[in-house]
């Protein structure tokens, strides 16, 4: 087994799969991607690795994947032998993965206003901010029935890649101009996230809860 | 209105669920446009501070907690209830001087929900409610609504049954639906434009699970239906 992720530290993508290899208690290599001011993700290079020109990708052995959400199905799939983070129940099955969709496409408007008012991407900031909130106010009324369940995962009763996948974009985007307050069910996830055994912070999200 | 002339009144607001602020866990909330940091040690009641660090200015919301001291995030200086500052840890040998002091607010805890008085008299009394007892939280929502225009909106929603509203204090508002179930909902001005509301139920018969999970998803649809203007013409003449 030889695990490689080409990886960027600020990257809130790259750190979702950083998180789960840190859950399932796995080595792995991590070849840094000089993603600014470098744009190395466009470089031809790159592009032989993954045409969609995006981090993260990783390899294992011959296999080369992208997509944060696919690393993390095929991570847990391949690793997790407790079947916890990507359960197989059909119900659970679902509902994580309908989550994880969520994560790779709603949430991600978090992701782009933070790229805007980080590394000065141009994009239409108010537009940005405006689908983020619409999308962490789902989460947080999905939260908030759960917490009336005394749950406070996602789907079922322990965390799970849904979760995962949510976590870093939902907790970076003060950077975005996007704050917490409106979302006290989502800050109680975040917390409950942060305090997980193996948890691990990155710049922006603080090692201390 | 000025976005502060409400700030010093001697009023007591609720500004979230109790159950929501989970033992050593800090908070941002706004209230009339000013930054709060709403924190819980790992004991005790939740206090209500200024969100400004007393060092450099830096949010204490973002801080973290360590038995009942809050810890700034920036340089971790140390906070007990009362707001001293109690350790620097760039100093370790210092005992800071007294006049290091967040800035903390009257706070209080009732009917399952917090209060907060940022006046420096507070004379005023939390609202008084009948069933004093036996409140349960139902959820919170945050509206891009005027308080004026929430107060409407809960009065006018179609709750699916016969429903009474009242008001017994100023951004309070007391629903009793059919004969039994009573509904309160205490308004946060955030903004001009900006309302959070903090919503107990209390009926006979504890409502179980699905009951609070339906009453939860019926304020969702109250938040949504107020934002989309509820047919109402606002602002309403209707005086609060
Ligand atoms: S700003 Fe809070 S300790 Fe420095």
């Amino acid at each position: 087994m030889a695990l490689k992720l080409y990886d960027y530290s600020l990257s809130g993508s790259c750190y979702k799969v950083r998180l789960l290899l840190a859950f399932l208690k796995l080595d792995y290599a991590r070849e840094q991607v000089d993603f600014y001011p470098g744009r190395a993700h466009k470089s031809l290079d790159f592009l032989e690795l993954n045409p969609l020109g995006q981090i993260p990708v990783l390899e294992d052995g011959d296999l080369r994947l992208r997509d944060a959400q696919a690393i993390l199905c095929y991570l847990a799939d391949k690793y997790d032998k407790s079947g916890q983070w990507l359960p197989r129940d059909p119900d659970l099955f679902g509902t994580v993965m309908m989550w994880l969709m969520f994560a790779g496409g709603e949430i991600m408007a978090a992701s782009a206003a933070r790229l805007h008012d980080s590394l000065g991407y141009d994009l239409d900031i108010a537009a940005a901010r405006q689908k983020a909130h619409a999308a962490f106010r789902i989460l947080d009324d999905h939260l908030t029935l759960r917490a009336i369940e005394s749950t406070r995962w996602i789907a079922g009763d322990h965390p799970t890649i849904a979760d995962v996948a949510c976590f870093p974009y939902v907790a970076l985007s003060g950077d975005g101009g996007i704050g917490h307050e409106d979302y006290p069910a989502l800050r109680n996830w975040m917390r409950a996230f942060r305090r997980l055994p193996r948890f691990h912070a990155m710049s922006g999200i603080p090692e201390f809860v | 209105m000025q976005i502060n002339d409400q700030v010093e009144a001697d009023r007591w607001v609720g500004v979230a669920l109790d159950s929501q602020i989970q033992s050593a866990s800090s908070h941002p909330v706004i209230l009339n446009g000013r930054e709060l940091a709403l924190w819980r040690g790992e004991s005790g009641p939740a206090r209500v501070w200024d969100d400004r660090c007393p060092h450099r200015g830096m949010r204490l919301s973002f801080g973290f907690v360590r038995g009942n001291t809050l810890r700034c995030l920036y340089h971790g200086w140390t906070y007990g209830e009362n707001g001293h500052c109690e350790a620097i840890p760039a100093h370790p040998d210092l005992a800071p001087p007294k006049t290091i002091c967040a800035s903390t607010h009257g706070t209080a805890a009732k009917y399952g929900i917090i209060w907060v008085n940022l006046s420096a008299t507070r004379a005023a009394h939390v609202p008084d409610l009948p069933n004093q007892p036996g409140w349960l939280p139902v959820r919170s929502v945050h509206l891009r609504a005027s308080a004026p225009q929430v107060l409407d909106g809960i009065a006018e929603f179609d709750y699916g049954e016969p429903a009474r509203t009242s008001m017994p204090a100023q951004n309070a508002c007391v629903v009793v639906l059919g004969s039994d179930t009573q509904l309160f909902f205490a308004l946060q001005p955030i903004g001009l434009d900006k309302t959070g509301l903090h919503v107990v139920v209390n009926e006979s018969g504890e409502p179980q699970i699905p009951r609070r999970q339906r009453l939860a998803r019926q304020v969702a649809r109250l938040r949504d239906t107020i934002e989309a203007g509820g047919g109402g013409v606002w602002p309403s003449p209707r005086t609060l």
